[in-house]
């Protein structure tokens, strides 16, 4: 088994090592200065080697670390009355989260794909070495994690709450790795790729973290039993695991399920999933399409089968926010302190709308979709990569995506003026229109901001995944600017004129640096 | 009409792929274009449809009205794995492209009559593209780099995934629009490329070099082309 653990963490280094060494050969500077003789430097592969062991270690360590700061954030954000209790609460529910969707055992990869049907691998062997590790890492990082969270950060009232901890995380994650085998041998698919049983879970669990709120907690003898029961399952699953002797079989199952190699992972599937063509829109009414010709024809076609993503998408967000600004209203009609509130919220906070609008956006799953299911077919036709046709679906594709966006923001903005309309406080007409227009301006902000972005940059490959640093720089500033200005306290008529007056500026620059660039840029990579 | 080739020279970092290939292809045949694995017969499909850039080398395209230079629309691409737009039915598929191309295409038919070139069943023609066999989009992939009409046809591997029956109609069109046009055509399958190409073009050590036929028997024929290609592996 050791020697099974030794070839895969071989197999997994040279592979990382190899696509390392490729990728700095694809960079600007670096390309003229290696030649392919670099695969073959032993010195440097060594090099590379233990610098990217180190990497990943520090990485591993790094996100484990920052799970368990983010809980202690929420804790200390959330229930600042009852920190240590509400983190037991969380990790505990957490922890059973990660018993149903954190698995390692049955996940593909790469490395395992290489190593059980290429290098043709003993199997058994191989998940044995690999659980053991698995187990073996995991646990020496959450008890220094625990330890250093538990004990010196929340200063917990009692030692015995650590080494409770930690046998839990085993042992659940024991019991997880089990039970989800004996599902897959049992229906033949991994429980979550289902998204009726996947979806509930999941909410189910996120729900219960917040149950704090409420001052319900998971009393400690709760846990301390749950942690007896794991530790028997948990030792009956271990037996189970080593028992098992088709691993290749379960294997091969999964690997055609998920189709490894030719889509990384299962995130690959579920993005593509995520812009599919779905059967409610595989038809669509002919009328609509009957007397379009050419582009309009294609462009019509296109947002009419991706309905799903677009429109209806947009109606439901709209439906979800005419109820909360009914409910709003009737708040603020009924309680005074409600109604100072929320004109207060409305006054001074109106710059929340940023991040409101980033999130229902649908602009930046739009681009995916146009990417994945037509341009990175259609720009290999000559026909359509010519300047003025790419600038012509470009004018028709903004129409489209600006005008669907602006369902929700019609919604928003009505609701806002419903809201002023019912305050205590009089709202002069000014702030009326100018909040409106604000929240009208951004929608168009942000549609025109992912089309263009797309154009400029075009980021995808085949898989869907981002290919352009300069992609992902600009999305994650986007985030930010929109997450840094929650915080932002300005009148809402001098934010929303600073709005308008940005979106002015800046749309006639982007659509021109679309018009001047885009044919160059908007290219498969 | 002729298409020149002059001086092309493609390299991937110091890997010479193409080499100072300087070759004119003419009118009316269709030529088969033989090479090991790795040969660079992609590359130098894709060095002519511009989708790569290259390291030196000129297209021109010479007919009766004189000579100019090489222009993408001149050239209709079939590659080796078809890609089509996926959110779109066969037949709305075609449509759009005959209503973006009708200018360019000389007597326009019916949806229907083209879908009769390729044999695609009735029942395939409204379901969407993403349904369709390999098979099958290729054949809608063939259809709409022939129906706009383009002077040159590029072909990557086209007939390899298909069933024979579709092979033997695949063969029948392009010999059908061998007058007018200059086919260039791909192939690891040495039989296709003697039964159907008029020309037949190695790819070896980093050039081409057209294989005269003479006198030869097909047997004869075929040993001279492995021969050539076994000397690729030799001067390695």
């Amino acid at each position: 088994m050791i020697n099974a653990l030794g070839k895969t963490l071989q197999i997994d280094i040279a592979y990382s090592v190899n696509s390392f060494l490729y990728v700095l050969r694809k960079l600007p500077i670096l390309k003229d200065l290696m030649t392919e003789d670099i695969y073959k430097s032993k010195t440097l592969k060594k090099v590379v080697g233990i610098i990217g062991i180190l990497f990943s270690m520090a990485r591993a360590i790094f996100l484990k670390f920052m799970y368990f700061f983010v809980i202690l954030f929420i804790c200390y954000r959330m229930f600042p009355d009852n920190v240590v209790r509400s983190f037991f609460h969380i990790y505990f529910v957490l922890t059973l989260l990660g018993m149903f969707i954190n698995n390692k055992l049955l996940n593909t990869s790469k490395k395992k794909y290489f190593s059980l049907l290429v290098f043709q691998m003993d199997a058994t062997s191989f998940f044995r070495a690999n659980l053991f590790w698995n187990l073996f890492t995991s646990t020496i990082m959450n008890t220094i994690c625990i330890f250093l969270f538990v004990n010196i950060f929340l200063v917990s009232p009692s030692i015995i709450y650590t080494p409770i901890l930690i046998l839990y995380t085993l042992m659940v994650r024991l019991t997880g790795e089990a039970l989800n085998i004996l599902y897959l041998r049992k229906y033949n698919y991994i429980w979550y790729s289902n998204s009726a049983l996947y979806f509930p879970i999941l909410i189910l669990h996120l729900a219960a973290c917040f149950l704090p709120l409420i001052d319900v907690l998971i009393p400690f003898r709760i846990m301390l039993i749950a942690t007896v029961i794991f530790s028997i399952t948990g030792t009956l699953s271990f037996m189970y695991l080593m028992k098992i002797k088709d691993y290749k079989l379960i294997y091969k199952r999964l690997s055609q399920m998920t189709n490894v190699m030719d889509s990384k992972n299962e995130k690959d599937y579920l993005k593509q999933a995520m812009v599919d063509v779905t059967e409610k829109d595989k038809v669509i009414d002919k009328k609509i399409i009957e007397k379009k010709e050419g582009y309009d024809f294609f462009n019509t076609i296109f947002f009419e089968r991706h309905k799903e993503i677009l429109l209806r998408s947009a109606k439901k967000y709209s439906w979800v926010l005419g109820i909360i600004y009914i409910v709003v209203a009737y708040l603020m009609w009924k309680y005074t302190k409600y109604n100072e509130s929320a004109t207060n919220f409305l006054q001074l906070h109106l710059s929340c709308f940023v991040m409101i609008m980033f999130f229902i956006n649908r602009g930046a799953i739009i681009t995916q979709a146009m990417f994945f299911n037509c341009d990175h077919a259609m720009l290999r036709f000559n026909f359509y990569r010519e300047p003025k046709i790419i600038l012509e679906l470009f004018k028709k594709r903004l129409q489209t995506v600006v005008k669907v966006n602006l369902l929700p923001a019609l919604v928003i903005g009505i609701g806002n003026s419903i809201l002023y309309s019912l305050s205590n406080t009089p709202i002069s007409i000014t702030t009326h229109i100018t909040t409106f227009l604000f929240i009208i301006c951004l929608s168009i902000f942000f549609s025109v901001h992912y089309l263009v972005i797309y154009y400029l940059l075009q980021p995808f490959n085949k898989e869907m995944e981002v290919k352009k640093a300069s992609y992902s720089f600009v999305t994650l500033g986007t985030y930010l600017i929109s997450y840094f200005l929650v915080d932002f306290v300005l009148s809402a008529e001098i934010l929303s004129v600073l709005g308008i007056l940005f979106v002015i500026i800046y749309i006639p620059l982007a659509l021109t640096l679309v018009y001047k660039i885009a044919p160059r840029t908007f290219k498969l990579n | 009409m002729k298409l020149e080739v002059n001086n092309l020279e493609k390299n991937y970092g110091k890997k010479e792929v193409l080499k100072d290939i300087s070759f004119t292809f003419e009118e009316g045949k269709i030529y088969g274009l033989l090479g090991r694995n790795g040969a660079g017969k992609t590359t130098f499909f894709n060095a002519l449809n511009n989708d790569i850039p290259i390291d030196q080398g000129s297209f021109y395209l010479e007919d009766e009205y004189g000579k100019r230079k090489l222009e993408t629309k001149d050239i209709g691409y079939v590659v080796s794995t078809p890609v089509v737009p996926e959110f779109l039915t066969g037949r709305e598929f075609l449509k759009f492209y005959l209503d973006i191309n009708k200018e360019k295409i000389k007597d326009l038919k019916g949806i229907d009559e083209y879908f009769d070139l390729v044999k695609l069943k009735r029942e395939d023609q409204d379901i969407l593209l993403k349904e369709y066999s390999h098979g099958m989009k290729n054949k809608i992939q063939i259809l709409v780099n022939v129906i706009s009409n383009p002077k040159i046809i590029l072909l990557d591997e086209p007939l390899t995934s298909l069933d024979i029956v579709v092979q033997e109609e695949m063969k029948k069109l392009l010999l059908s629009l061998k007058q007018n046009h200059i086919i260039i055509f791909s192939t690891h399958i040495l039989e296709l490329a003697t039964d159907l190409c008029d020309e037949i073009v190695v790819l070896s050590n980093k050039n081409l070099e057209l294989i005269e036929k003479k006198d030869l028997n097909s047997n004869k024929y075929k040993e001279k082309i492995i021969e050539i290609l076994k000397e690729e592996e030799e001067n390695d």
